[in-house]
């Protein structure tokens, strides 16, 4: 391994918590990766099946009985079949939310990755080239900063219609901002740095300065930065998807939390388990986007 | 004191780089929504192909009602004109003028939004400016724990838990806004306090990590150690000489994330509540191709935005005599 890399590594791994969100990002990681291939198919509708409460817990069905036209209260127990219970058609959450995993990941790495590579490439662009360039693209900048985000993808998303990769497009075009503007503010002081004043100096190509010089030395940066920004990607999916715009063929996370807030009062666990993901998940990427900027702060 | 030409100059300078974003916004909006395959003249054709019309005739003369006929720069430009002379046009889904239809609206959202920035920022202030001085205390290490949740906990979903919670099991709170109750009463804020909780905790729980981590900056300052030594009581220490300085890049924070709160969070939590501000009616007019509607209430939020940031600028150059304006 790398010197470097195994020193920012070490300092990462200071911080317990930094250290809890790596070890619950790469056990999602694998789950995503492999676990459909074990928890089935996660569209199988199943009537008999339906409403099962999650392993441990018990609800309570009114049933009518045909014969002697009367109520019965049946206890329903969940069961290690559906440990984390089914929904109304009877299909089972763990299933559902194993391929959720893929689709939040999915979405939250790909369209970081495309607003960092914008953001990255438009910040370095700005502050190396500085003048007349610089100005209009942060004055862009300003105007994408100031374009209410979240109207935007709902607005998107409704014209084109919802597909996954779209939303994911469309975050990444729009996401680009803030990492545009700490790239550009990071690039600036290097650039006054003598490495590339000699390397101006000695006639390296522009291209050739920008992607061998600048970028790798914000990487740290945008490490952080992609650390912190997936989580309110997977977060900006999971809400489109909960107004009823997500992409209907994937089961996503905000999709089955949707489904499971209109039956709060007897099917609870449809709107609970979801969000619980959600948020460990959002709780660990901010946890380890933490440890490592603190890791590549050299004050600390 | 900074002087008066320049700071006017400033300002000026300011607003009109303000008017300048603004009309960028409007701009992007505006080409986004013409380039969409859908046109607002598409609603009518199924009703009116229902009842066996001549549609080509009448699309035609809806959307030369509505400018649409025209080259695309001319109604852009036509909408910049009407947009200046107050004119913001007309919202066909619910039959009123755009404008008309926000003064109905905007109270709601304004009444949500104020509500929940004071809680969020009254909370972080106080636990974050609490928690640094307890630095490394059990105090401390709980308000940090939680600082996280909060800054974790998606919006929308605690919206949820605490309608399951309060609403659906406790029977506390009403699982919909009632919007038939009087703006200034003790039962609209009781209406409110779950949508305040889920707009509020995520700024609330940021807020309070920049403000302990500005104030622990603070603490460690000459100036600070100078006010002790004066033998000025913590009382005083702490609430004027840290915490005017402290408050400085706090502003900023807040300030900067009033824009995702009016625009991300608020919108979900009005419609997990449904309460009727502008983010419900800017969403259901998406859903209904009611252009008017959609653009006006993104000008509103920039324009709102914008309006925050210059002010912030402006209290910048007040609060600390140090930052010189070029």
């Amino acid at each position: 391994m790398n010197r470097l890399v195994k020193y920012y590594w070490k300092r990462t791994m200071r911080s317990r918590l930094a250290a809890f969100g790596l070890v619950y990002i790469i056990i999602l990681v694998i789950v995503a990766i492999f676990g459909p291939f074990f928890t089935g198919d996660p569209n199988a509708v199943n009537f008999a099946e339906k409403n099962l409460p999650p392993v441990g817990f018990s609800i309570e069905h009114s049933v009518y009985d045909i014969k002697s036209g009367e109520f019965t209260t049946v206890v329903v127990k969940g069961s290690l079949k559906h440990p984390l219970g089914t929904d109304d058609k009877g299909r089972d959450l763990l299933a559902m939310l194993v391929s959720g995993a893929r689709v939040s990941l999915y979405v939250g790495i790909l369209a970081t990755g495309l607003a960092l590579i914008i953001g990255s490439v438009i910040g370095v662009t700005s502050a190396y080239f500085g003048g007349v360039v610089d100005n209009a693209l942060m004055r862009f900048t300003d105007i994408m900063m100031t374009f209410p985000f979240f109207l935007l993808l709902v607005l998107i998303v409704f014209i084109f219609g919802p597909s996954l990769n779209l939303i994911i497009v469309v975050i990444g075009l729009t996401g680009w901002t803030g990492t545009a503007r700490m790239v550009r503010s990071e690039a600036l002081s290097l650039r006054t740095r003598e490495f590339i004043q000699a390397l101006i100096v000695l006639g390296s190509s522009n291209k050739r300065i920008i992607f061998r010089h600048l970028i790798p030395n914000v990487l740290s940066i945008i490490i952080v930065t992609a650390t912190i920004s997936i989580p309110g990607v997977i977060l900006a999916e999971a809400a489109l998807s909960f107004i009823g715009l997500g992409d209907p063929s994937v089961a996503s996370w905000g999709r089955i939390l949707n489904a499971g807030q209109d039956s709060l009062d007897t099917t609870w666990w449809v709107a609970v388990e979801p969000g619980i993901l959600l948020f460990l998940t959002v709780l660990a990427f901010n946890f380890l986007g933490d440890g490592l900027r603190d890791a590549f702060d050299p004050t600390k | 004191m900074p002087r008066k030409a320049s700071m006017r100059e400033y300002i000026l300078r300011r607003v009109i780089y303000a008017i300048f974003i603004a009309w960028g916004v409007f701009t992007l909006t505006f080409f986004l929504l013409r380039i969409g395959p859908s046109s607002p003249a598409d609603k009518y054709l199924a009703t009116l192909v229902a009842k066996g019309e001549n549609v080509e005739e009448l699309i035609a003369a809806v959307e030369a009602r509505q400018g649409l006929d025209k080259p695309l720069y001319i109604q852009y430009l036509d909408y910049i004109n009407s947009l200046l002379h107050g004119d913001w046009g007309w919202s066909f889904s619910t039959s009123m003028p755009v404008m008309e239809l926000i003064k109905i609206h905007w109270k709601y959202s304004f009444q949500l939004i104020l509500l929940s920035m004071l809680f969020a920022v009254f909370l972080g202030i106080l636990i974050g400016v609490y928690s640094a001085v307890k630095q490394y205390t059990k105090a401390d290490y709980i308000a940090t724990f939680f600082s996280f949740i909060g800054i974790s906990i998606p919006n929308f979903w605690l919206g949820i838990m605490l309608i399951l919670v309060f609403s659906v099991k406790l029977g506390v709170f009403k699982t919909y806004y009632d919007t038939s109750l009087p703006m200034f009463s003790l039962a609209n804020l009781k209406a409110l306090v779950l949508p305040v909780i889920t707009l509020g905790t995520g700024s609330m729980a940021a807020y309070t990590r920049y403000v302990r981590a500005s104030t622990l900056e603070n603490l460690r300052k000459d100036f600070v150690r100078t006010a002790r030594a004066k033998g000025l009581p913590d009382r005083v220490v702490i609430g004027k000489h840290v915490l005017r300085n402290a408050m400085l890049p706090v502003v900023t924070i807040i300030m900067f994330d009033l824009s995702g709160v009016v625009f991300g969070g608020a919108y979900l939590t009005e419609i997990i509540f449904g309460i009727p501000g502008l983010g419900q009616i800017s969403f259901n007019a998406i859903f209904a191709d009611d252009y008017g509607v959609v653009v006006a209430v993104t000008l509103i939020g920039a324009l709102v935005t914008l309006f925050f940031n210059l002010i912030t600028d402006i209290a910048y150059t007040y609060l600390d005599p140090r930052i010189r304006y070029e």
